[in-house]
């Protein structure tokens, strides 16, 4: 029989049952960041546009969806989405019962956590469209492909990029 | 005897709901102001003139016709005004009307309108003053709870996603708020220009109160053929595999 190694990294996705408002979901990344082990994090929704798309009032600007600022970490990042899943990747399995506690802090509702393949390891077509050869393999999966423009905000220890332009 | 017309089958609490809503037989929940509804349609201003695409009926002079004799025109066709729209979106959370039962309540109650159903949201339209009429129909009665159905003429898609935070169903041009008094606030019209002063829509339904007025089936409310190891199909099931067994087989005549 063969034993799974407990030092592998694992990938998870956190299922909220609604959609949070930025001040949970900062409550939230925080206490996953507390939690350690933090490989690679994804934080996934539907998109919140700055101003109106399309239909007639194209272009109206829509003040709600401005500024929702939070702050992980010890860094500051806009939101660009409503966050309805968090996906990520974690050193091993020893961090997922801590994972779990802290979305049990984090949450006032119920959740799910699910164990499973959630990032690609090797470039699509469209990440070598975009990106040509990709050198930090950790970015693969974490942007959806079907995305107009990189929509990307990286939090590295040094600093934070967002490559976002308003629309 | 006078006739009663006999609506949608089943004993449970939707397929009782489902004939409420066929019939027009809904209970008024709250009175928004004519204004307010026609603010957050955005056709007009609230107080404007309708604009029209005919002169008034009596001034046209109709042909000589039967049908035209016997059939009373709506107010609006009766003033020649423009045909406008008012679409909603109910979210799969147990909003209490669904595309279907909204535009079979179109169908049946309200003269002159023309329903369309799509997957996530309803639309009718009609004249402008017959629309108005009906949307505030549809805004004051059971059919609607203001946090989990509401007026949307573009981006519709919050109807199949999970609700926000606040119970509020997911809006992405943000048309509606919840405020600190737990009224719910309609904050633009349906296409997403900011109103003038917001409207106040009132209080949404509790979870219990939305799941008793539902029109929907679902496994974690009602569901349409029992639980699993308890299944008990509901009559409209029965109904419905009768109505596609005579559909499919012979189009709908038997003989």
């Amino acid at each position: 029989m063969v034993t799974a190694s407990d030092t592998e990294s694992i990938q998870v996705e956190i299922l909220p049952q609604r959609y949070l408002m930025p001040a949970t979901a900062q409550k939230l990344l925080n206490a996953i960041y507390e939690n350690g082990g933090i490989t690679r994090i994804m934080i996934h929704g539907p998109n919140l546009p700055r101003s109106v798309p399309y239909g007639p009032a194209k272009g109206t600007p829509i003040d709600e969806n401005r500024d929702l600022i939070i702050e992980v970490g010890g860094q500051a990042f806009e939101l660009g989405v409503k966050v309805g899943r968090v996906r990520l990747e974690l050193e091993s399995e020893k961090y997922l019962p801590g994972l779990r506690a802290a979305c049990e802090r984090a949450l006032p509702f119920t959740f799910q956590i699910k164990q499973g393949k959630f990032f690609h390891n090797r470039p699509t077509i469209s990440d070598y469209a975009k990106y040509g050869n990709v050198e930090d393999k950790r970015i693969l999966g974490l942007i959806d492909p079907k995305a107009r423009k990189d929509k990307l905000a990286i939090l590295s220890e040094e600093k934070v990029t967002i490559e976002d332009e308003e629309r | 005897m006078a006739y009663t017309p006999q609506f949608y089958p089943g004993s449970t609490s939707v397929g009782i709901n489902r004939r409420k809503h066929m019939s027009g037989n809904v209970e008024k929940l709250r009175d928004i102001p004519e204004a307010d509804v026609v603010a957050i349609m955005g056709h007009r201003a609230p107080g404007a003139d309708y604009s029209s695409t005919h002169p008034p009926l009596k001034e046209m002079g109709e042909p000589d016709c039967p049908i035209r004799q016997a059939v009373e025109p709506t107010p609006g066709a009766a003033a020649g005004d423009r045909v406008r729209y008012s679409q909603w979106t109910d979210s799969m959370y147990f909003a209490p009307s669904i595309p279907y039962f909204r535009s079979y309540w179109g169908a049946i109650n309200c003269k002159g309108c023309d329903p369309g159903t799509l997957s996530g949201r309803q639309i009718i339209e009609a004249r402008e003053r017959d629309i108005e009429k009906y949307t505030k129909t549809q805004y004051d009665s059971e059919m609607t709870d203001v946090a989990l159905c509401s007026m949307r003429g573009c981006t519709v898609h919050g109807h199949s996603l999970r609700l926000e935070e606040n119970g509020m169903q997911f809006d992405m041009l943000a048309r509606t708020e919840l405020g600190n008094d737990g009224n719910v606030l309609g904050v633009k019209d349906q296409v997403g220009i900011p109103l003038d002063k917001k409207v106040n829509l009132g209080k949404p339904m509790s979870e219990a109160e939305a799941k008793k007025r539902t029109t929907i089936f679902r496994f974690d409310g009602v569901p349409m053929s029992g639980t699993v190891g308890a299944r008990k199909p509901d009559e409209a099931v029965e109904m419905t595999h009768h109505m596609w067994e005579l559909r499919t087989k012979w189009g709908y005549r038997p003989e």
